[in-house]
């Protein structure tokens, strides 16, 4: 930091613009990279669950499934990072915020899994363990979508949850194996469609 | 109405520099001093002498506490340096606008 090199107006405007874009490079969290990961994960997950379920590759079920869960948990590593990177040295009101707001997705997918559990042991046979959780799955991710969009008022954000639950609907009406290749293209074509609109958005020069 | 009707607290490039990192983050947010020096790439030394300025002026609040058992200072701007950081963007603002009409001085505004 160079001390008190004169200022003129000019200067002055120009260096608000550099530090805050600096600021926003460390601390605002990516939509490009997180819908971009999630994208991706679902479009190679879900269909590859299509392929399968549909007869049309040949490979064990549990393989596909954990190949899916994988892609999952990829995307999540890299969503867990990143939030990490951007929230390092930051404190106070967003922090609590995005705590909350993490508790929040961390809890319901604690219910999604006892949900499992409980129509595991009630009996419920695989296509309609598929099913639930698959929708349940969903349900959560859109709704906390939009939540979050209506916290942070991000528009693309509520968008892609509320485009999440129409998509969501779809499948459960088309049942399976047509549901995968619905969230594969609808779910993870519109999280792609959110990354690229993101990018778009960061492209617009801002003024002072 | 000149560059002097620019807040001399905040008109200079270290002071303009933090005001503008804290105030960029949401209301009610607090930078840890290690971010803040190394959004600044500044020495500790000398951010702590701009910052005692700043709070001195009001425009800042330091905040020490703990992260476990590492003492940890946080830095975060005031409704009052938020106000006064306001200011100073439109007064930039209106000394940046070149005047339309010679004949229409600084009166007008």
């Amino acid at each position: 930091m160079v001390e008190d090199t004169p200022l003129d107006p000019a200067s002055s405007a120009a260096l608000i613009a550099e530090q805050r874009a600096k600021v926003e490079a460390a601390t605002d969290v990516d939509g490009r990279i997180l819908f971009g990961a999630w994208g991706v994960a679902w479009l190679l997950g879900f269909g590859l669950l299509w392929l399968v379920n549909s007869g049309r590759l040949t490979m064990p079920d549990e393989a596909a499934f954990l190949a899916f869960t994988a892609l999952l948990v990829l995307a999540g590593a890299l969503t867990t990072w990143h939030l990490a990177v951007k929230g390092t040295g930051v404190r106070g009101a967003s922090a609590r915020q995005g705590a909350m707001y993490g508790w929040a997705w961390f809890l319901s997918f604690g219910v999604v899994f006892a949900l499992g559990v409980a129509l595991d042991r009630a009996g419920a046979t695989g296509e309609v363990m598929n099913l639930a959780m698959t929708v349940a799955s969903l349900l959560v991710v859109g709704a906390l979508y939009m939540a979050g969009g209506a916290i942070w008022e991000e528009r693309i954000q509520w968008a892609l949850g509320a485009w999440i639950c129409v998509s969501t609907i779809a499948a459960a009406l088309v049942g399976s194996p047509q549901m995968y290749l619905v969230m594969c293209i609808a779910g993870g074509g519109g999280m792609l469609v959110a990354a690229g609109v993101e990018a778009a958005r960061r492209r617009r020069p801002r003024v002072l | 109405m000149g560059e002097d009707a620019l807040d001399p607290v905040i008109h200079t490039q270290a002071r303009l520099r933090i005001m503008t990192t804290l105030t960029a983050l949401p209301d009610g947010d607090r930078l840890t001093f290690t971010k803040l020096q190394f959004l600044l790439d500044a020495s500790a030394g000398n951010l702590s002498t701009h910052l005692r300025r700043l709070e001195d002026a009001g425009y800042v609040q330091v905040v020490k506490g703990h992260q476990g058992r590492i003492p940890s200072t946080q830095v975060g701007a005031t409704r009052t340096g938020r106000r006064a950081f306001e200011d100073y963007v439109a007064q930039l603002r209106i000394l940046l606008t070149p005047p339309t009409d010679p004949t229409e001085t600084q009166e007008e505004r």
